[in-house]
């Protein structure tokens, strides 16, 4: 049998630089492959050059079969009569590929009518078990969830015979893309779908498809059964790829040592947080000692990120306290401002949490400016530096944030709340947006801070792996309230609250 | 002082990698500037003070172009060569002057709008919707009728009309900037209202300001030109808005006499020209493509 969808020897090159070298591929009808590898690993570059979707700039070499028609040298009509109708694409962030202005059935409808194919948008609509009524929503009234299943809808059109999924899951958290899944799966399966799934989370491809294969640095370095390639990796990139996502209960995973019994540090008292009429945060009690690593997990939306930009001063509760090293915090003033100190931030993309004007010396000396600190700015800044384990540091001080990659710029983040002593890190999914294998290793720094500095941290997370690799304790918040807070082992392997429990079912399971 | 440090650097990044100087057209504006400037810092200081005092001129009125006066004379027999080359340092001064004067005010309320929100904001942007509605000739011809009559009157009344449209880029920019993480990570460092200005939010939007002011001044000459024409400007100073004030006041029209009307109309239309082509080219610079 003929495969639906065939890479020859594809090569693609920006300018000089080769971001696909020589991959050869094969999916048949009804078929699912997962793609993964991080980022820059030139996975999406293969998944748009099977519309030829992209750039002018991109040279491409070799051949793209699709049906047995090669899409490099299709024709202009008979490539638009082919985009859509026989593959079409589910791109990442639906919020950005959406149109803001038309209802979302309109949307559906878009391709159908172009293509000219019979059908009716409110059955698609019924097919990704959204409401009838959700097809006169405008993409704003939509939730994540529900927006990136208007993007499968209208992936299914036309009736492809082939998928290519980009990324879809990323944005959503893990009760959510959970749902996805579970979704993509039933039409692959209902359809005979051929699905190409492309992800950087290996337990998202894992849950998909049948199929995997792991790209890096362009080349394509391992391919079989899924199963077999988890269990067995051959190639050092996949192993690595791996272990960077822990498996909850597995002892080996664990990288938190045991805390002594900690004296509390940061105390939450029925915290009350409301925006307008909607209350954020309702009644929170939390306690975090010295030196102790607590994770706040939760879907987005629980008020997690409100809970600690309350804690840090950032945002002012409607009622409750906050205690820090025995006195309440001010909520203004110079205390406020002292108390800053002891507390740092530790943002999820560090890509934007650093200003691209500000060279990484002058990054890491802000709160030392900031708090106008006597001594010797240049050695205090390289100290924090090389403490976040960028050695030597003369290398990356004069250097700009886009200079650095992800990980490098997550540690800068670092060393610039480092570099003030502070007691307390608070860290909003510290880990999310970077690789895989960059993922382990700030981890491994966080940790390793408290080891030596005694550094307690809250770790903000939807990532329940994150929280069993890392945290003492963990608090579970669900609609503005925590519903569970104990020890890591106890929350996360003998969960007593039914949304605890759900969390963790939803955990994709390598 | 480290604002500009960055924009600098910011622009001579850009031109490493054909920013500026690949922008044609905006080279080209460059020089005509350049050369205007050249000729009013030269001009009073080459031309015999003789030449431009109607009383001791020795041509006729109303020659036409010929040697000793290559765009002819007017109607006391001045070189109108030489009128223009005086009236550039007026044009440009008026210009420049009255341009950083909106920029300044219109950056200021800008980003303290955007800044603080709330009450100042809205307070600020009413005011700033009440400059943006009014006619701003008219608001710069009463001004200039009730206020005495001066070089300093032209400036301010060209000044305070024009600022509202820099205070709205400058406070969609400012909301941008603010919105951006690296700025609650100041903000959790510590950093206070300056130091959040300061640091982040003005060395964003100088290179704005700065191509917003470029554009600024080609409309504040033509701004000055227009008062000066209707007989608003510093009747002691010779512009090239004052000179068409003049020709038409002395019938150059009737008096065919095309030379004292084309040139400065002309030298108007260039300047402004130049001054624009420059804020178009620095735009693209600055502004990311994508």
């Amino acid at each position: 049998m003929n495969p639906l969808l065939e890479l020859k020897n594809l090569t693609v090159h920006y300018g000089p630089k080769c971001v696909v070298n020589d991959v050869n591929l094969a999916l048949a009808p009804g078929q699912t492959l997962g793609l993964a590898g991080e980022s820059g690993s030139g996975k999406s570059t293969v998944a748009m050059s099977v519309l030829r979707l992209l750039p002018k700039s991109a040279s491409v070499t070799g051949e793209i079969l699709l049906d047995g028609d090669d899409v490099a040298t299709m024709s202009w009509g008979r490539l638009r009569a082919v985009r859509w109708a026989a593959a079409s694409i589910v791109f990442q962030g639906a919020m950005h590929s959406l149109n803001p202005v038309q209802r979302v059935g309109d949307q559906i409808a878009e391709p159908m009518r172009l293509h000219g194919v019979e059908g009716n948008a409110l059955d698609l609509v019924e097919q990704v078990e959204l409401p009838r009524d959700k097809a006169r929503a405008y993409p704003h009234e939509l939730s994540g969830g529900q927006r990136q299943r208007v993007m499968i809808a209208m992936a299914l059109a036309c009736g492809p015979r082939l998928v290519v999924a980009d990324e879809p899951t990323t944005a959503l958290d893990v009760v959510v893309q959970a749902q996805v899944l579970a979704l993509m799966t039933r039409l692959v399966r209902e359809q005979d779908l051929g699905l190409l799934m492309i992800s950087h989370d290996l337990s998202v491809l894992a849950e998909t498809c049948d199929d995997l294969a792991v790209m890096h640095r362009g080349a394509l370095v391992e391919r079989g059964r899924t199963r077999e390639v988890i269990a067995n990796p051959r190639h050092p990139h996949t192993a690595a790829l791996t272990a960077a996502f822990p498996v909850i209960g597995d002892p080996a995973h664990r990288w938190a040592e045991p805390a002594p019994e900690p004296e509390p540090l940061l105390q939450v008292r029925d915290l009350v947080v409301d925006y307008g009429r909607t209350r954020a945060v309702d009644g929170v009690d939390l306690t975090i000692g010295r030196g102790e690593i607590v994770a706040l997990v939760g879907q987005s939306g629980s008020g997690k990120t409100t809970l600690a930009r309350t804690i840090m001063g950032l945002r002012k509760p409607s009622s409750g306290r906050v205690i820090f090293d025995g006195a309440e915090v001010a909520r203004n003033g110079k205390a406020l401002k002292a108390f800053r100190r002891q507390v740092q931030l530790v943002l999820q993309d560090p890509s934007s949490a650093l200003n691209p004007r500000h060279r990484i010396v002058d990054a890491v000396a802000e709160g030392l400016r900031v708090h106008g600190i006597p001594g010797d700015e240049e050695s205090l800044v390289t100290a924090a530096v090389e403490r976040a384990e960028l050695r030597p540091a003369s290398l990356y001080l004069q250097a700009l944030p886009h200079e650095l990659s992800g990980g490098q710029q997550q540690r800068v983040v670092i060393a610039g709340a480092l570099v003030l002593e502070p007691r307390l890190l608070v860290a909003d999914e510290p880990v999310a947006s970077l690789d895989a294998s960059v993922r382990g290793e700030i981890v491994a720094l966080l940790l390793r801070l408290r080891r030596e500095l005694g550094l307690a941290s809250l770790i903000i997370t939807h990532d329940l792996g994150l929280a069993w690799q890392i945290a003492d304790r963990v608090a579970v918040m669900h609609q503005g309230k925590i519903v569970e807070q104990g020890s890591a082992e106890e929350v996360l392997l003998t969960p007593s609250h039914d949304y605890t429990r759900a969390l963790l079912r939803a955990v994709p399971q390598v | 002082m480290r604002g500009v440090g960055a924009v600098g650097g910011f622009l001579a990044g850009r031109v490493d990698r054909g920013g500026f100087l690949a922008q044609r057209a905006g080279v080209a504006g460059a020089a005509v500037l350049a050369v205007a400037a050249l000729i009013a810092l030269l001009a009073p200081l080459l031309i015999p003070a003789d030449a431009l005092d109607v009383t001791r001129v020795t041509d006729g009125a109303w020659q036409p172009p010929g040697p000793g006066h290559w765009l002819g004379t007017d109607h006391t027999g001045r070189s109108v060569a030489l009128l223009m080359a005086q009236g550039t340092g007026t044009s440009l001064f008026v210009g420049l002057t009255a341009a950083v004067l909106a920029v300044g005010i219109g950056t200021l309320v800008g980003i303290l709008s955007g800044h603080f929100g709330g009450l100042l904001a809205g307070a600020l942007l009413r005011v700033t919707d009440f400059f943006l509605v009014l006619p701003a000739l008219v608001l710069a011809i009463a001004l200039s009728t009730v206020l005495p009559r001066g070089l300093g009157t032209i400036i301010l009344a060209i000044g305070l009309t024009s600022w509202p449209s820099t205070a709205r880029m400058v406070r969609a920019q400012t909301l941008t900037i603010e919105a951006r993480p690296f700025v609650e990570r100041a903000r959790a460092l510590g950093g206070g209202h300056t130091h959040v200005i300061g640091r982040h939010v003005l060395p964003s939007v100088v290179p704005l300001v700065l191509v917003n002011a470029t554009l600024a001044v080609a409309s504040a000459i033509v701004a000055e030109s227009t008062l000066a024409f209707l007989g608003l400007g510093d009747p002691t100073r010779i512009s090239w808005g004052a000179m068409l004030h003049q020709a038409q006041l002395h019938g150059a029209v009737p008096q065919r006499a095309w030379w004292f009307l084309l040139p400065p109309g002309l030298a108007i239309v260039v300047v402004v020209l130049a001054f624009t082509l420059v804020g178009r080219a620095l735009e693209a610079v600055v502004t990311p493509k994508r």
